[in-house]
């Protein structure tokens, strides 16, 4: 044998996770491939246009989330109050968005609006304060469900005029709104992240703190404007929900960072930072929407579809964590 | 992390708390002038929740007109919280306490406190094993066999019907699908399709009728929701799936959102549990307790079923 | 095959197979009680592997030790260390939180049964009896944490004295040590010696092996290449033995072209750390900067490169002052920094060789908001060629790379950003001798090319042979600025330890 190279294959214990490496890469969709097959041989009902377009719908909200939780984590952030986020956003959107007061647009400004504001409050106290991440959005969390709660005064916001409904729950040439929604979401956040050089100083920041800084990257910057888009991301999926359940409910979104977050890691989005796609996100949130959605077309208890999704989670990180150099 | 920060976050709620507890110790005093104001201790299941809202504004109302101070805590639906709250009631020498229980046997130990402390305390809404000094209430099974049987008589006793639950597990649920299961059981000719949960969540109601619309199609003829969000939730898939004129959806608590559904012919029926009757029975109740009178041990408030006739009435 | 009776350890035939390659082939090792026994051998040679064996921490595909007379069965570390074999760790693995005799004594207190009583006042009174018999004063109940790592490099050697071993396992040990606690650590071995203890040493410094070691085995690729004398070896003869073929003269000879003034620094202090340091670099030099471990060396790079705070003093850049506080306005004035600290500071190691390059210089490569991935990609495959980087390709992530080319990917993510001037902080620390030689190499090559360059070694040949000046340190102090002609070691160390 050569030396140069190859040095760094005389690591220990290297056989047996190259084997678990060559699955976690191309598992993901080997994982969802093989589910959707399974599912479509047990039940006809899954493998039609029409159920596809459902789930692609229902997992629609879930993945815009997932998608600006994917840009905080891959920077070594979490943030927890993206369902609250989604709950202030849907109220504030509700309230201008009553028949015959606004344009359409001005509802969804104002929301898209407080969403920003509240990701921007998040970024500027974890960058001002250098308090962990986890504990200013258990705070925000908190703080934001009870702002929904005030501007609602506890009870939904309904009658909404039928352009905002339109938004979220209608059609355009026989696909729904909030497919067409989640594909432009998408290649916009993996341009972000994938193209730009904001995308990858979230990488460097994730990867390596020090190091990023050292090669000159402003970490307070990368993370204000990476709390600032998932909460632009959290507040759009609030709209959207509004507009698809038809009414602005202070208590939406409750349970959904977490739904967010799994994703991500089911995704490939590794919790200790500097790894992640979209793509991989996005597969993460349809395999979870494709699971739920497979287990109700089976008639399933949801009792079991926890016990599967909790699996599937543990299944994901277990392979993230063999999977991250350095660990013998 | 540097823990100093953590102690600054607990110190600071700490001492919010403990303001808190001042404003009410000092609002106490104050009602002191003339004769003793009466101090009723309120426990409420979730504020969140705009049924248990509605009830409790009713009391608040009559509070004030009858001259009776409340303090109201919210549960935030933990039961620990909740017997935590009795306790500081009890400590705070309350004259009566109204609980809305958050669950059937956790919320006992309140009930058993209270009755202990010699201070009258009064269910209202849902129950407790423990039998308190009084119950105000409706029995949520009834509101099901209301639902389920108008059900029953729209499809003349023969059909395919799906059911959506509420949180399993939770005494609303548990009794919600007693009742419609009793009916179901009369009429052989009806047929459970599929049942799942909705999490009393409007957005998962819908996912779910989503669903079962691929599997069942135009098989289903009528749902039942064990509440009005997840009920609306059925009604938008179905209507965006073109199928609604076909097929009966009922759901129960009457919100307004539900009122006007009913009223737009979209939702078939719904269930009126009576908030504002609760409240306000709730609040005499105590009253009396409180003063020594003799009181109704059990106050049954009926539902009503609200269709499309008789919806007027309830639109405010 | 006898077994010698002054031998404590023989090793036969050891072979381990990792995936199909060979990681070690057929090594033997004979120690012998009481000598100090070097183990050479560039990165990847196979002598982690084989000390992971001894250890108990795998187990070798064939091949036979026998360990003070008897065959070795190769167990469970808690076996091995029972035995009579201790590691000192390059990493140092302490528990932070806990005290030094809690330390030594770790897992050793009460003789394996999990809920007796602690009495921590008499591990400590055997704590200090050990360490003053080694000469070290540090104190047994202070927390480990609050050591420096010289002093929690003595108290792993401490513990592995306790553990009464009969070989101790070296790997670098002074790789975090200044060079009057290496003499500490070099008399301490020298006694443990005469007391009959084996010692294999690993270290990729020539002259701590030839001072130290009585005996020289080498490695290379996996194979046994030889056992000697260390008496019958010379520098250039092991270095043979070692990379397999005969390497250029370490350092090149390079003529020194100095041009314009780059960096010039006046007066500069940061409280605690360093105060009044005055020097200037010209284009095309090199300009030393030489002292202990912690006198205040690395702190300096950092606050010219904004990544520490500047209390007093001036930096002027090409003749203008200029207040630097962040790497951002450094890298934009035209300052490279390669940190001591590859893994923490240099590298993001989930990321690929070209992605790590290009991230000090990204804003090169834009067109319009998105980053353009030809240009990119161009830019790294050039540098990558240009500093002869073995890795698969530009996506390899560096964290597989060898330490010596993770170097070379830091310097070409400082070199891409295209700086005037360039500090390198023991930019040969812990890798290889080839690739040493390379590096070396490299820095004529940048200073040929104008760049000026400070360099920071706490290896003095290297210093001596790489540097047009150098400049000495003492406690934060500067105490001499040495020309080519003046700076030989010995001045260098009087210097160095000047009060």
């Amino acid at each position: 044998m050569e030396n140069g190279i190859n040095t760094y294959v005389n690591k220990v214990g290297h056989s047996y996770k190259t084997r678990l490496r060559g699955i976690n890469k191309y598992g993901l969709m080997l994982a969802f491939i093989s589910i959707c097959l399974v599912l479509s041989f047990i039940t006809p009902r899954f493998l039609t246009i029409q159920n596809l377009m459902i789930i692609v719908t229902q997992v629609s909200i879930n993945a815009l989330l997932a998608f600006g939780v994917t840009f905080v984590i891959i920077t070594g952030g979490i943030d927890l109050s993206i369902g609250s986020m989604v709950a202030v956003a849907g109220v504030v959107a509700a309230t201008f968005a009553h028949p015959d007061t606004y344009p359409v647009v001005v509802p969804v400004a104002i929301g898209l609006l407080a969403g920003l504001l509240f990701g921007a409050f998040n970024g500027l106290v974890i960058t001002r304060s250098k308090v962990p991440p986890f504990i200013v959005t258990l705070g925000t969390m908190t703080i934001g469900r009870g702002l929904a709660l005030i501007l609602s005064k506890g009870r939904p916001v309904s009658n909404l005029s039928d352009s905002f409904n339109f938004i979220g729950g209608g059609k355009i040439l026989g696909v729904p709104t909030l497919i067409i929604i989640l594909i432009v979401a998408f290649f916009i956040c993996s341009v972000i992240l994938h193209k730009t050089v904001i995308g990858r100083y979230m990488y460097a920041v994730g990867g390596n703190e020090q190091a990023a800084r050292a090669s000159g990257i402003q970490l307070s910057t990368v993370k204000m404007i990476v709390y600032t888009l998932c909460g632009g991301l959290a507040a759009l999926a609030g709209i959207l929900l509004t507009s698809r359940i038809t009414t602005g409910q202070p208590n939406a979104g409750t349970g959904f960072e977490l739904d967010a977050i799994a994703a991500a890691i089911i995704g490939g989005t590794s919790t200790s930072g500097g790894t992640g796609t979209m793509t991989g996100t996005l597969i993460g949130a349809l395999l979870i929407g494709v699971i739920s959605n497979g287990l109700d077309l089976l008639n399933v208890t949801s009792y079991y579809q926890q016990v599967v999704m909790g699996t599937i989670i543990i299944g994901a990180v277990v392979l993230d964590s063999v999977n991250r150099p350095g660990t013998e | 992390m540097r823990p100093i920060y953590l102690n600054l976050i607990i110190a600071s709620l700490f001492s919010a708390t403990l303001l808190m507890g001042c404003n009410q110790a000092a609002t106490n005093e104050k009602g002191q002038d003339g004769e003793k104001k009466l101090v009723v201790g309120v426990t409420m299941l979730s504020m969140q929740n705009e049924f248990i809202v509605n009830v409790h504004d009713e009391m608040a109302k009559k509070a004030e007109a009858a001259g009776v101070e409340l303090i109201t805590v919210d549960a935030e639906r933990s039961a620990l919280k909740q017997v935590e709250q009795v306790e500081s009631f009890i400590a705070q020498n309350v004259d009566a306490i109204i609980m809305n229980p958050c669950e059937v046997e956790a919320s006992s130990p309140a009930v058993t406190k209270a009755l202990a402390a010699k201070i009258p305390i009064i269910n209202v809404n849902s129950e407790t094993s423990i039998k308190p000094s009084a119950f105000v209430g409706s029995d949520d099974v009834e509101s099901a066999r209301i639902a389920m049987k108008f059900i029953a008589d729209k499809l003349g006793g023969k059909g395919n019907v799906l059911m959506i639950h509420g949180y399993m597990g939770q005494a609303a649920q548990i009794k919600r699908e007693q009742g419609a299961r009793e009916v179901l059981k009369q009429y052989p000719g009806l047929k459970l399709l599929a049942h799942q949960t909705g999490e009393w969540d409007r957005a998962k109601g819908m996912s779910l009728m989503e669903n079962w619309i691929q599997s069942y199609g135009s098989q289903i003829n009528a749902v039942f929701a064990h509440n009005d969000e997840m009920g609306l939730g059925a009604v938008k898939a179905l209507t965006d799936a073109g199928l609604k004129a076909k097929v009966i959806v009922v759901s129960i608590d009457a919100i307004p959102d539900a009122l006007q559904a009913v009223k737009k012919g979209t939702l078939d029926a719904t269930v009126f549990q009576n908030a504002e009757q609760q409240g306000s029975k709730a609040i005499e109740t105590a009253i009396k307790a409180a003063n020594g009178q003799a009181y109704d041990k059990q106050t049954l408030i009926p539902f009503q079923l609200v269709t499309k006739e008789n919806v007027a009435k309830f639109l405010k | 095959m006898p077994l010698e009776p002054n031998n404590i350890l023989e090793v036969r035939g050891l072979t381990k197979t990792f995936s199909g390659v060979k990681a070690l082939n057929n090594v033997q090792l004979s120690l012998r009680k009481g000598e100090v026994h070097a183990l050479m051998g560039e990165n990847g040679a196979g002598k982690s592997t084989f000390m992971k064996i001894l250890m108990g921490l795998l187990t070798p595909d064939s091949g036979q030790i026998n360990f003070d007379g008897y065959p070795f069965k190769v167990g469970s570390v808690h076996d091995v260390l029972k035995s009579g074999i201790s590691m000192i760790h390059q990493e140092i693995l302490a528990v932070p939180e806990l005290t030094v005799a809690q330390n030594i004594f770790l897992g050793r207190e009460t003789n394996g049964r999990l809920f007796d009583w602690l009495n921590d006042r008499h591990l400590e009174k055997q704590a200090r009896e050990l360490l003053e018999q080694m000469r070290v004063s540090i104190r047994p109940d202070a927390r480990m944490k609050e050591l420096s790592v010289a002093e929690m490099q003595m108290v792993e050697i401490a513990k592995a004295i306790s553990n009464q071993a009969k070989v101790i396992i070296m790997d670098e040990p002074t790789s975090a040590l200044a060079a009057t606690e290496v003499t500490t650590l070099f008399g301490i071995i020298r006694e443990l010696t005469r007391k009959g203890v084996a010692i294999i040493y690993i270290s990729h410094r020539m002259d701590e092996i030839f001072a130290l070691a009585d005996t020289i085995t080498v490695l290379r690729d996996g194979n046994y290449i030889g056992t000697k004398p260390a008496a019958d070896l010379d520098e250039a003869a092991l270095i043979t033995m070692m990379v397999g073929r005969e390497l250029d003269t370490l350092f090149p000879e390079s003529e020194s072209q100095q041009g314009e003034e780059v960096l010039s620094v006046n007066n500069l202090s940061s409280k605690g750390k360093f105060s009044n340091i005055n020097f200037v670099v010209h284009a095309g030099e090199v300009l030393g900067m030489a002292g202990l471990m912690g006198v205040g060396r690395t702190e300096i790079a950092r606050a010219i490169f904004g990544l520490d705070r500047i209390h007093a003093g001036t930096v002027c850049i090409k003749g203008k002052p200029t207040a630097i506080t962040s790497p951002q306005e450094a890298i934009q004035a035209g300052i490279g920094y390669v940190s001591e600290d590859r893994k923490q500071v240099g590298l993001i190691p989930g990321l690929s060789v070209q992605y790590n390059m290009t991230l000090a210089s990204l804003s090169n490569y834009t067109s319009g908001l998105l980053i353009g991935s030809r240009k990119e990609s161009e830019a790294a495959t050039t540098m990558m060629a240009d500093l002869r980087i073995k890795a698969t390709g530009p996506s390899q992530k560096v964290v597989y790379l060898s330490g010596g080319n993770q170097q070379k990917v830091v310097i070409g993510k400082v070199l891409l950003a295209s700086p005037s001037l360039i500090i390198l902080d023991e930019p040969t620390r812990g890798i290889d001798v080839g690739a040493k030689a390379e590096i070396y190499k490299l820095i004529a090559r940048l200073k040929a090319a104008g760049i000026a360059i400070v360099l920071i070694s706490s290896e003095l040949p290297e210093l001596l042979g790489l540097s047009d000046r150098v400049l000495v340190l003492s406690k934060g102090k500067q105490t001499a600025l040495l020309s080519k002609d003046e700076a030989t070691q010995e001045t260098i160390m009087r210097y160095a330890m000047q009060p």
